[in-house]
């Protein structure tokens, strides 16, 4: 922000609305860019390779089966022997892994365990059955394996051609050492990134695959390997979950009820902690605070307890028996409540009847959650330009008016984007629910008791009950990917407007 | 989060997968060996097993409560020493029978070769073909010096039955008494008034104090029903039957039960328990009374010192009857996993588990109650007050076997009693509730 611009008290709105218009239209720009981009990389991929393949001398066309032909024509023998070996791999990979499993991903299996107990080796023995589970995980597996081969060979093949051309054009063709030394330099880039990505296919993307695939199988209690075998069963658990009556009689009733309590509290959560977090990192960077380094300690110790140690404490504190209730009742609290005709029992149910609990929850999480936002505010805070701040004081901006027309502006666009991440992290906040309910709650709604939840559950203590307790994989896939998209969907639209436009230049 | 979570599950059972995957070529690997040595050597591998051993040390994993676990090394010790011949790898890890099922269901194949389980969850884990039935491997028992016959007939007949689905036993009783009952403060509750839930509340009432019970919990509350006549069941794709919004076998109304119960949980004398509160709840000292099970035996006993009493649970008034409550009664099963790498000694190491030298051991540590006639009948357990009451109730009570649908269900029916959410004189909407709990109960599984 430019220090000409005369700091009226609209200077702020003023910026909004210039940044609303500009966000706007570059929004549409970014989004249709990123995609259009995408398939302009993977289109130029393919024509690359397209065009190696169709003006290639003999060696590069040769390199199409095997991977090593064109090195070895020109000279790069060590790359033509990792290609040869990579190649070697993956043919003995499909023979004598793959071929195990992909040919019955139609069926995921057609032999179910059979076993005769042989007294002579006083063992089981079992005939050559199938193991749906494993069809499944080691098929998408080898997917995975040969679909980075193609890529590798396409890429091979372009590689090639290129090197054809080099040497028709007579440049220097790298020798391997030339080519390592290169990913130490100039291409360091991949060498950073390999491991994080290779990171990334095995532990996330293979995983989230499985669970997409799961979703459109009958994997449950019934069909759980490897005594029982599971299949495909097409869009039937989808429809189940929005149409046909849903998985339980009751299901759709509690389906938007926990979906609405989700969002509830994802919204109220976010919201408690970000304002507190704020007020207190201004409290304790305010002048007239003392020992603010000591209050800082103080709520940092909470978070170095471990989050399930307090919560769980906290959980007991609450309980309907707990050391609260006991000082309530003690100071006659309880009794007030009573008589004006807020609690029912001899007993305040903080954490054991709706309403209460839900209140409470978000109340906890506040003390659980604002440390977290102090400590990201106070590095925010910490660098706003001091120049507005005195600028705006001179002006003879009241302290309350410096903070909504400077501080939060400035706050929620630096934080925007962790807003977002903590609005979906805590559409998905498992903790704080299930250490706070789990057997302290029991709900007293039988519809929601007959699919199995409460009226505190979320979306994932919900998948995680059904899941844990009735070994219903496919359904809690469907509801997995159902939260997935809700998040995605929501960080998209969030992110996009956020982060888009030139609102990066507005605060330089 | 969530994301994490899956994608967590789905790591830890690609990592299991991947684990076992690899562990079954070589597990093939030694089949082939075996039988290829067997081809090559049939004379040593026939005296070998002439001997009952092996030259092969065999591995096997043995898993019990953790409170169990000095119990079971011990019992490894003896069974080792019973099979000289024989070298053994046993490992013990600590898993609890009330949660081994939720364990061995998660991967079937990386579970425990041997491992006790509580009764209510024979059903499920013999439909997810998880145990083997000890019908078709008990000739194995012959190296014991036992038939499969001898070990039924030393145990308890019931407990023999609740083993056993569709005439094939799936599992050694262990333990049994696994059941609530009455505890009793005799200063305050006469042997008599402990006799009724009336005669206790009013002499509760009288003391100023509270008779507790866990009610949100079907464990508990179906005892009302089974008293009354009414059942649970399970059918064979895992569903559960239930007849409590109807009339019973005895003619009595499911509406009739619960107001006997409204009428018990209105009196000020009685306190409802949340489920898993009951032990924390007796240390309090504001009870004269309170139903639980053998468990909680030491921590009444610290309480109420020489009052310290206990019977079989009380009769609740239903009209101008009175209706002996029938606790749910269950027994804990030694299981053999059914993809047992050593089939044979895993039957072999489960039925000595369960045997009467080891049930007398386990009962002299751990207080277990026994299903073994002969240690049934011992003194220790007669004079026993706790295990005494427990085992008296194995006449009237109830195998519970139900489906998982049950739970939450009766848990949330059972909360609506205790907090009053319905009231006794509004029998329409008892009976809505009824039909609600029956509806849920016997939901099919998805």
């Amino acid at each position: 922000m430019c220090r000409c611009l005369p700091l009226l008290p609209d200077a702020g709105f003023y910026n909004e609305e210039r940044r609303g218009v500009f966000m706007a239209d570059k929004k549409k720009s970014t989004a249709a860019e990123a995609v259009g981009g995408f398939f302009k990389a993977v289109g130029g991929f393919f024509s690359s390779f397209g065009t190696a393949v169709a003006k290639g001398d003999i060696f590069v066309k040769l390199s199409l089966l095997w991977w090593g032909a064109g090195y070895v024509r020109y000279k790069q023998y060590v790359k033509a022997i990792i290609m040869t070996a990579l190649e070697a791999g993956v043919i003995l990979f499909s023979v004598f892994f793959a071929s195990q499993y992909v040919p019955k991903f139609g069926t995921l299996g057609t032999v179910k365990a059979e076993m005769i107990f042989n007294i002579d080796t006083m063992k089981n023995e079992f005939n050559d059955y199938d193991h749906s589970f494993m069809i499944l995980l080691f098929s998408l597996f080898s997917f995975v394996v040969w679909f980075v081969a193609i890529v590798i060979w396409m890429r091979n093949m372009v590689n090639v051609y290129k090197l054809q051309l080099m040497e028709e054009n007579g440049e220097h063709i790298n020798t391997f050492k030339e080519d390592l030394k290169l990913y130490i330099g100039e291409k360091f880039h991949i060498t950073l990134l390999a491991i994080p990505v290779l990171g990334i296919v095995v532990f996330t993307i293979i995983p989230i695959l499985l669970l997409v695939f799961v979703a459109f199988t009958n994997y449950d209690q019934q069909h759980m390997p490897p005594s029982e075998l599971f299949t495909w069963v097409g869009f039937s658990n989808f429809i189940t979950l929005f149409g046909g009556g849903g998985l339980t009689a009751t299901f759709g009733y509690s389906f938007v009820r926990v979906l609405g309590w989700t969002l509830v509290w994802a919204f109220f959560s976010t919201i408690t902690t970000y304002i507190g977090g704020i007020l207190l990192s201004l409290l304790l960077n305010s002048a007239k605070t003392r020992f603010p380094k000591f209050w800082r300690l103080m709520f940092v110790i909470t978070i170095a307890v471990p989050q399930f140690v307090s919560l769980l404490l906290v959980r007991n504190f609450f309980a309907d028996d707990g050391i609260v209730n006991t000082i309530c009742s003690n100071i006659h609290l309880t009794g007030f409540l009573r008589d004006i005709g807020l609690v029912s029992t001899d007993h305040i149910p903080f954490l054991s009847a709706p309403g209460w609990a839900h209140v409470m929850i978000i109340l906890i999480n506040i003390w659980v959650g604002v440390p977290y936002q102090m400590l990201i505010a106070t590095g925010v805070l910490m660098n706003i330009p001091e120049d507005q701040l005195e600028s705006a004081k001179m002006d003879g901006a009241k302290p309350f008016q410096i903070f909504t027309k400077i501080t939060m502006p400035y706050m929620l666009f630096i934080t925007g984007p962790a807003l977002v991440t903590d609005f979906v992290k805590n559409i998905n906040n498992f903790n704080v629910i299930y250490l706070l309910t789990q057997d302290v709650y029991t709900t007293t709604n039988q519809a929601l008791a007959n699919s199995q939840a409460q009226e505190v559950d979320l979306l994932v203590t919900w998948l995680f009950r059904l899941t844990q307790d009735y070994y219903n994989y496919k359904m809690a896939s469907v509801i997995g990917i159902v939260v997935f998209v809700i998040c995605a969907l929501f960080t998209l639209v969030a992110f996009n407007y956020m982060i888009g436009g030139d609102k990066e230049g507005t605060y330089q | 989060m969530r994301k994490k979570l899956i994608s967590m599950l789905l790591c830890a059972t690609m990592v299991a997968t991947v684990a076992t995957g690899c562990g079954e070529k070589p597990a093939e690997d030694n089949n082939g060996s075996g039988t290829t040595s067997g081809a090559g050597g049939a004379t040593s591998d026939s005296s070998n097993a002439g001997d009952g051993g092996s030259s092969e040390t065999v591995s096997l994993r043995l898993w019990g409560a953790e409170e169990d676990q000095d119990y079971l090394q011990q019992v490894v010790a003896n069974f080792e020493k019973a099979y000289p011949d024989q070298k053994f790898n046993i490992e013990i890890g600590v898993e609890s029978e009330s949660t081994a099922k939720d364990t061995v269901l998660t991967d079937i194949e990386a579970a425990a070769d041997v491992y006790s389980f509580a009764s209510d969850q024979l059903a499920d884990l013999v439909r997810a073909g998880a145990l083997a039935a000890i019908d078709d491997v008990g000739e194995v028992l012959a190296k014991a010096g036992k038939t499969l016959d001898d070990v039924k007939s030393a145990n308890a007949p019931d407990s023999i039955e609740a083993a056993t689905i569709d005439g094939k036993m799936y599992g050694f009783p262990t333990g049994g008494a696994n059941t609530y009952f009455l505890y009793y403060d005799s200063s305050v509750i006469s042997e008599e008034d402990a006799k009724t839930w009336d005669g206790i509340l009013a002499a509760a009432a009288k003391a100023k104090k509270k008779v507790g019970m866990t009610l949100n919990s079907g464990w508990y509350n179906a005892s009302f029903f089974y008293g009354a006549g009414f059942t649970t069941g399970l059918n064979e794709d895992g569903t559960t039957t239930m007849d409590w919004n109807g009339t019973s076998a005895d003619g009595i109304s499911g509406v009739d039960v619960v107001k006997s119960m409204l009428d018990i949980t209105s009196n000020s004398a009685f306190m409802p328990i949340a489920d898993g509160q009951i032990s924390k709840t007796i240390a309090s000292g504001d009870l004269c009374a309170v139903i639980s099970g053998a468990w909680d035996s030491s921590n009444a006993e610290e309480v109420w010192k020489d009052g310290y009493s206990a019977t079989k649970l009380p009769t609740y008034t239903l009209g101008d009857k009175q209706i002996q409550m029938a606790p749910a009664y269950g027994y804990k099963f030694e299981a053999v996993n059914a993809y047992s790498k050593n089939t044979g000694w895993a039957v072999l190491l489960a039925e000595f588990v369960a045997n009467e030298e080891s049930q007398k051991l386990h009962f002299d540590m751990k207080k277990q109650p026994p299903t073994n006639s002969n240690v049934l009948a011992s003194d220790a357990i007669q004079t026993d007050k706790a295990i005494a009451a427990a085992v008296s109730q194995g006449d009237f009570g109830v195998i519970q076997l139900v489906g998982q649908k049950y739970w939450d269900t009766t848990k949330t029916f059972g909360e609506m009693v205790a907090k009053g959410k319905i009231k006794a004189k509004d029998d329409a909407a008892i009976q809505k509730a009824l039909d609600n709990l029956v509806d849920g109960v016997t939901a099919p599984l998805s």
